[in-house]
């Protein structure tokens, strides 16, 4: 008897159907690269939930120990310097890709029926993994840390009515304390990361059941083949660009490897505190408007990003063929490209 | 115009040779930087799984030779914890009367106690005992031909040292 017989005595798949199940026909316009942004965040994950379980064996979620442990990573386990600066840089590629991608599917109109729902997890997807990049550098406890950390509860405090009951499920209290870096830790290692893999199945089975949006562009018109397999073709595009994705990364640890600050000070902030950079244009905003009208904004504006398709759908429907998305897009895009280039170009 | 049959044939047979051979070549090559690449990625990750200082241990003082007299004991802590009796047993003047062992008994880990009038080491969990060079003699640990750990020592400058475990429980 042979292997896959023995196998298929007890697991009743036959390997045509999976090959049919997962052989999905890609379409032609996927072979531009830029198509190809959406896998980059879900593999650079992969490298996320990798090094971090690397960096979880040594790292001690305690006030007294944390940063101790952080400098013991990157200063005396085998390449623990080389593992932390892949897990930071990963993750902020992974944020970057995840923007990019995002802003693809803008641009192309990929959010609109039948997708609008799709477009709703994938901005969920987004929220979480600021999310855990916001918890990720808090873990460190450095000033940056702390001070991030406490900034963003308070933040949450400015949210109306449920302000106050916000901030004490973040802090664990109304104030930084010793069972803070351990909810952050859980949160960060546990509660988001299974949420964003719950988000991409979400994600991806819902590609897979309606398809690709399909493109043709100029000069592909009449090309007879409209589609190419999955496997071997996408499959072998996709692991160029993670094989890419590794190059870059391990360059980039290499060349700026992830380093300390000074250890969190409860008594004195830093003169200059910033987050890191994909909450620049959040804390610009911050400093723009007051509290709660900064809050309460930035939540619209959330909640406007959330509902854009059914938006769209609903001004396309009055004036077909209108290219207002395009233009409150591009505007958007120059808003955020500002305030966060101005944040980062000034100390405060 | 056509070309000669025999023309045809060749340059379809090399045109299929030599896609074949670049195909092969390049599936070779990706293969290959596959491996080299994420096979380096998962050594550098062994590497860094393993302790960096495994079993790390340092000469540490003990006690200064004059004050310890033959019989005297002292129990020396470790950084990592551990206590290790260390006993002066002869008048030699050398390293030789001195004997440096753990008080942890190698059956199941409990602690041992010296007994003065019965010249031994004995540990209350299973009557397990040792003579006083640390050698099993009844028990468990006796039967299983067992031995309490020793540490090295040295004497420098009349000060005696223990090559004592470094890495700290807390």
């Amino acid at each position: 008897m042979g292997f896959s017989s023995w196998i298929q005595e007890r697991l009743p798949i036959s390997g045509d159907s999976l090959k049919e199940l997962t052989n999905e026909p890609v379409p032609n316009h996927l072979k531009h690269w830029w198509f190809c942004i959406g896998g980059t965040p879900a593999y650079l994950f992969i490298v996320q939930i990798i090094t971090g379980i690397m960096l979880a064996m040594y790292y001690k979620a305690a006030p007294e120990t944390a940063y101790e442990s952080v400098a013991y990573i990157t200063n005396e386990a085998n390449y623990g310097w080389f593992i932390r600066s892949m897990h930071k840089w990963s993750g902020t590629l992974m944020i970057a890709a995840m923007v990019l991608h995002q802003m693809r599917v803008f641009f192309t109109g990929a959010y609109r029926k039948p997708r609008e729902l799709n477009w709703i997890v994938g901005m969920l997807l987004l929220i979480v993994t600021l999310l855990t990049g916001f918890t990720g550098y808090s873990l460190v406890f450095e000033q940056l840390s702390y001070w991030g950390a406490t900034v963003g509860a308070n933040i949450s405090d400015n949210v109306p009515v449920i302000g106050s009951f916000l901030k004490n499920m973040l802090l664990a209290g109304d104030t930084y304390n010793a069972n803070t870096l351990s909810r952050f830790f859980v949160l960060h290692a546990a509660v988001f990361p299974v949420s964003i893999i719950l988000l991409l199945v979400a994600h991806l089975s819902m590609v897979r059941v309606q398809g690709v949006t399909e493109y043709k562009f100029k000069g592909e018109e009449n090309d007879e083949k409209t589609h190419f397999n999955f496997f071997p073709d996408h499959l072998l595009t996709e692991l160029g660009i993670g094989l890419f994705l590794m190059v870059l990364i391990s360059s980039l640890a290499v060349a700026l490897p992830a380093e300390m600050g000074a250890v969190a000070n409860p008594l004195a902030t830093p003169e200059v505190i910033k987050p890191e950079w994909f909450f620049y244009v959040a804390f610009r905003w911050l400093k723009l408007f007051t509290g709660s009208t900064a809050v309460i904004t930035q939540g619209l504006v959330i909640a406007v990003m959330m509902a854009w398709p059914f938006i769209d759908g609903a001004v396309r429907r009055r004036r077909p063929n209108s290219e207002f998305s395009v233009w409150v897009g591009v505007l958007a895009v120059l808003a955020i490209i500002g305030l966060t280039v101005w944040e980062a170009a000034v100390a405060h | 115009m056509h070309l000669p049959m025999t023309e045809i044939t060749k340059n379809t047979a090399e045109g299929t040779d030599r896609r074949g051979f670049l195909t092969s070549a390049t599936t070779l090559a990706m293969t290959v930087g596959l491996l080299a690449s994420y096979g380096s990625c998962f050594a550098i990750g062994g590497r860094y799984l393993y302790p960096a200082h495994p079993g790390r241990r340092a000469w540490q003082y003990v006690a200064d030779v004059a004050r310890m007299s033959k019989g005297d004991q002292v129990v020396y802590r470790a950084p990592s914890g551990e206590s290790i009796v260390v006993a002066r047993q002869g008048v030699a003047g050398n390293i030789e009367d001195f004997i440096a062992l753990s008080d942890t008994c190698p059956h199941l880990g409990c602690k041992v106690h010296w007994e003065d009038t019965k010249n031994r080491f004995f540990c209350p969990c299973h009557n397990g005992t040792f003579d006083a060079k640390g050698k099993g003699t009844g028990g468990p640990p006796g039967d299983a031909s067992q031995e309490l750990f020793a540490y090295d020592l040295k004497i420098e400058g009349n000060m005696l040292f223990i090559n004592a475990p470094m890495e700290r429980l807390i």
